[in-house]
């Protein structure tokens, strides 16, 4: 699939079908992940994939963003102690959130390119969600992504891109 | 019939109430969207439970139809959010469900 295909055609899927996501697929989406760049090279994030309709269920009480009914989600952590021990301040506060964004988008492009949609989503409870996964406090979730086959796929809202400036910055009005 | 719809139940309370906490940190708008998908929830609740209503269904039918407008546009969502107590008023006339 044409990478730059995906990435314009992709759309936050809200709704879903009920076919179950195969693991080995899955496993795949979260290997697109890990092969993001990270700060440093410091790969400090954890993903831990849910497919069970009860831990959905409860995933959801606790997870105001998570909408419709996926049959998968994919939660991606940090461990923030190491991420602190590799990039120090910097890699704790401000890396380990780039990291896990830029994380997500490969495994939403590589869910795409298999037929699924997904949503990241990032309007959930971090401390019950860490509560409910049995994360350790070193452990931090920063994003979930249903994952599912779309029973229906939203129009794209519209881009601006009168925002691009080169070799100084310009007010566009 | 108390007991099947109790877990349906804290369900839907459990997200009400930590929309209620995750919304002090989010987009203003959510705190909307959020209170109506909650309706919507509640009559798809209730309508499994064996409640028919017309216009409840009618309610959440347009809910569906317009709540995701609230991520592509600001404007369109508030004049959705504005009809669609408007169109409450036809609706509270007509008991006959």
């Amino acid at each position: 699939m044409d990478l730059l295909k995906a990435i314009v055609e992709r759309r936050s899927v809200r709704s879903f079908q009920t076919d179950p996501v195969p693991e080995d697929t899955l496993r795949r989406l979260v290997e697109a992940g890990i092969w993001a760049p990270s700060g440093g090279n410091a790969q400090t994030w954890r993903f831990i994939i849910v497919t069970d309709g009860v831990s959905i269920r409860r995933l959801k009480m606790l997870s105001p963003g998570l909408l419709g009914n996926p049959p998968a989600v994919i939660v991606i952590c940090q461990d923030i102690a190491e991420a602190e021990r590799k990039g120090a301040k910097l890699g704790k506060e401000v890396l380990s959130l780039m990291d896990s964004a830029m994380a997500a988008q490969n495994i939403i492009l590589a869910a795409y390119a298999e037929g699924l949609g997904t949503c990241i989503i990032r309007s959930f409870h971090p401390g019950g969600v860490q509560k409910l996964l049995r994360l350790p406090d070193y452990i931090e979730p920063h994003a979930l992504i249903s994952v599912g086959v779309p029973a229906s796929v939203p129009k794209p809202p519209k881009r601006n891109f009168d925002i691009v400036s080169f070799r100084e910055y310009n007010e566009n009005d | 019939m108390i007991s099947s719809i109790e877990p349906k139940v804290f369900e839907l309370i459990s997200y009400m109430v930590t929309s209620a906490c995750t919304l002090l940190n989010e987009n203003r708008l959510y705190g909307p969207f959020r209170l109506i998908d909650a309706a919507s929830r509640l009559i798809t609740l209730l309508e499994e439970e064996g409640l028919r209503s017309k216009r409840l269904k009618e309610i959440r039918e347009r809910i569906v139809a317009g709540q995701n407008c609230v991520m592509e546009d600001e404007k369109v969502f508030t004049d959705f959010l504005q009809d669609l107590v408007l169109d409450l008023i036809p609706l509270m006339k007509d008991e006959t469900v």
